[in-house]
């Protein structure tokens, strides 16, 4: 028996906001004769929103507004009820995270889509949505190889690389099209992005605000532009000016492995993959055209096989429609009541701290008090790894741990929810409503892996309540 | 080309020549000596992580579909055979499986875990495999003593077979108490476990009709593969008898640490048991 989820993806970019609407099919894989293993089968985009530019009240705040008019008429134009969204995600991207006005934006945006759209916002998560939404995971899966992406946008360019179907490295960098605007008329320098202003001191190009645009400038920046991404890519010595493009100071990107495919997404990606040199350069008013065209040419870039994704312009926001919410594993235990959970963040033990009860016990009350705010307890997940196989005993020693460790929690009011990685959720569930009785108050899942520093979302139940939606986030504004 | 006669002289020629050197020349010397040191265990690395193909052209992607399943991909081949390595490790499972079968549970382990302990009609181990019926009835001793010490009429009675591998007991500590924590959870009681020697899962259903039941779990050895010989299954029937057809139980099977670890599989066992008793039907008809 399959169900539909309806999902829905929304990107506030530096330069556009998109939204699409895909829906996702979850199943039950197993024979009838195991335990369930429900999955998701099929993910399906059924509409895919025009591209806006995003609506800004004025350089540093967002037109809130604005954007829920763009996203209420996608709505309205894909003929979907806003009841129906099952799932989804927004982001803010590039810039537009910086803004003043970002966060509540997103949360307001969230909240406004549907009763359970994640909200997403940090450079290193919105790569990976971008890879994902151009295909690059699924591109290094099926040909058994290393396959990375660099969404180049507005304002910040993000990478990511999968080796086979796993994660392997993502960052990003402060390079973008549109963080050098230029007014055709004349043509001159509208405006120019700090770091690029930076840049262009230290390649000695003469290029300012309201100074004249030059076509061997541009092409010069532009250049400079494309010989950044490949130092990223360790495809050319790292200058002494690389450091300060990094959009997370001291976050290099790091390859475990040599990066062996790549294809390019985001706005500027159309200009890599076709030969544009007969378009009119300054058609966005901006240095997207000239970056894609310094990209497509340059040597080092070109030394690794390109490949064209599934998305370009799109990847970001195909990413945050289909590929941010994934499933816990099947056999898990939970209080229904509690559903939806939001934006919890990760009290993540070690695998020796979670070795025993007691270790674990005194890990939650220690790691708790990092989590509180203003003298008060906040809502955490408490992840682990957990025991292959454990045995009987090892979870009772486990679930005393939890529900001595998170005292505190139920003392105030809040949930207990434990996130754990192999399969042990039910047992390890039950055994702890089993040391909380009448008290409704705890979510188990596993097959979820998450890092300290994430934040995670659980949805509400699907497949006859078997298994729950889980988003792992970050939630990063500058 | 050779003549047929030059073919029977050529041969006739080398029998000759083996014939005429000395005995035990051309093998290894006989000796008494012991060395040093063990025969590496063939067994000791799981058939997941083992890759023999010579000159694979994406190594990597081969070892990571590998890990997808228990099947011998990639072992290599001598001309149109096995090697070595791959010839040992099917003979050891193999072997592995056979004593899983073939070899009677430890009664002390039964004793141990205070279960009551009872058998089919079948008398020995080779009975209860040529004779699958008699796997099925319990005998009249063991009937009088359930009877005596199993309550009547309850709501779930959980019970222990050793069925086709009595290796796949080791999974009991870890799933019965978990059972038994699940549905106490749901507000049910389970009484002393029996156990049954020589059990095919036909044996439920005479249970069932003997203690009167509403639901029967058993737990049961499988018929070992050559990926363990430890996996168990978990039969479970609405007020089975010998009636119903096979499509009334419903099972969770592949119960063991490389597959739904048992403790696991006993949360989630636990849960089906209640789905059973609220809808009164089993197996096909529950509709999981």
């Amino acid at each position: 028996m399959a169900d539909l989820l309806v999902s829905v993806g929304i990107d506030i970019g530096t330069t556009t906001t998109q939204v699409i609407f895909s829906h996702i099919v979850v199943e039950d894989l197993s024979s009838g004769f195991s335990v369930p293993r429900i999955e998701i089968t099929s993910k399906e985009i059924v509409h895919r929103g025009e591209i806006c530019f995003t609506p800004l009240l004025s350089d540093n705040e967002i037109d809130m507004a604005g954007v829920a008019r763009i996203v209420e008429r996608e709505y309205a134009r894909a003929g979907i009820d806003k009841r129906s969204i099952a799932t989804g995600a927004v982001v803010i991207t590039g810039e537009t995270a910086r803004k003043r006005n970002a966060s509540e934006v997103l949360y307001h945006l969230a909240d406004f889509a549907g009763d359970f759209v994640v909200a997403v916002a940090g450079p290193r998560q919105e790569s990976v949505l971008a890879a994902r939404g151009a295909g690059a995971d699924v591109y290094a899966k099926v040909h058994g190889t290393t396959a990375g992406n660099y969404d180049i946008g507005g304002g910040t360019s993000n990478f990511a690389m999968f080796d086979q179907g796993n994660l392997a490295a993502a960052g990003c960098l402060d390079i973008g099209g549109r963080l050098l605007r230029i007014d055709p008329a004349g043509p001159t320098v509208a405006a120019v992005a700090p770091k690029i202003q930076r840049l262009c001191a230290d390649q000695n190009i003469a290029l300012r605000a309201g100074g004249p645009a030059g076509p061997a400038e541009l092409a010069r920046l532009a250049e400079a532009m494309a010989e950044l991404l490949a130092m990223s890519l360790g495809l050319l010595p790292k200058s002494d000016f690389y450091p300060q493009i990094l959009t997370e100071p001291g976050r290099d990107i790091v390859l475990p492995r040599p990066l062996a495919n790549l294809c390019f997404s985001g706005g500027v990606a159309d200009y890599v993959y076709a030969d544009s040199s007969e378009a009119d350069p300054f058609r966005y008013g901006d240095l997207g055209i000239l970056l894609g065209q310094a990209v497509r040419r340059s040597p080092a870039l070109g030394r690794i096989p390109r490949f064209a994704g599934a998305e370009t312009i799109r990847a970001t926001v195909v990413g945050a429609g289909s590929h941010t919410v994934e499933l816990s594993g099947s056999t898990i235990e939970y209080d229904p009541g509690l559903l939806p959970l939001k934006s919890l963040p990760i009290l993540k033990l070690t695998e020796a701290e979670a070795s025993s009860g007691a270790t674990l016990a005194q890990a939650v009350r220690s790691k708790l008090e990092w989590f509180q705010t203003d003298g008060h307890w906040q809502s955490v997940a408490i992840a682990f790894k957990g025991p292959r196989s454990p045995s009987f005993a090892a979870v009772q020693d486990l679930a005393d741990g939890i529900v001595a460790g998170a005292a505190e929690l139920r003392a105030a009011g809040l949930p207990v929810v434990v996130i754990a990685e192999n399969d042990l959720a039910k047992i390890l569930g039950q055994s702890i409503r089993r040391r909380l009785p009448g008290q409704k108050g705890f979510v188990c899942v596993d097959a979820v892996r998450v890092e300290e520093g994430d934040y995670v979302d659980i949805g509400l139940p699907t497949a006859q309540g078997r298994v729950l939606p889980v988003a792992v986030k970050t939630l990063l504004f500058e | 080309m050779f003549a047929e006669s030059d073919v029977r002289q050529m041969v006739r020629d080398v029998l000759a020549d083996l014939l005429a050197t000395p005995a035990g020349a051309s093998r290894p010397p006989a000796s008494s000596e012991v060395e040093e040191g063990q025969v590496p265990d063939v067994t000791a690395v799981s058939t997941k992580d083992e890759f023999h193909v010579p000159n694979p052209a994406n190594r990597t992607a081969y070892l990571e579909a590998k890990q997808k399943t228990v099947a011998r991909l990639g072992v290599g081949r001598a001309g149109p055979r096995y090697n070595t390595w791959s010839m040992l490790h099917f003979r050891a499972d193999h072997a592995t499986a056979q004593d899983a079968v073939f070899t009677d549970l430890d009664d002390s382990l039964v004793k141990a875990q205070g279960f009551v302990a009872g058998q089919t009609l079948c008398q020995s181990k080779d009975e209860f495999l040529t004779r699958p019926d008699r796997g099925r009835l319990l005998d009249d001793e063991t009937k009088a003593l359930f009877s005596r010490e199993l309550p009547h009429g309850g709501q779930v009675t959980l019970m222990v077979g050793d069925g086709l591998s009595s290796s796949a007991f080791v999974n009991i500590p870890d799933i019965v108490p978990a059972i038994k924590q699940g549905l106490k959870g749901y507000g049910i009681d389970v009484g002393p476990v029996p156990y049954v020697k020589y059990c095919r899962v036909g044996a439920m259903d005479d249970l069932g009709a003997l203690v009167g039941s509403e639901v029967v779990c058993l737990l049961i050895g499988e018929r070992p593969g050559l990926a363990t010989g430890e996996s168990m299954s978990a039969y479970m029937a609405y007020r089975p008898n010998a009636e119903r057809p096979e499509s009334w139980r419903t099972v969770v099977s592949n119960i063991y640490s490389g597959g739904t670890p048992p403790a696991e599989a006993g949360a989630h066992v636990a849960t089906l048991i209640k789905r059973i008793l609220d809808k009164k039907t089993s197996g096909v008809e529950l509709g999981l």
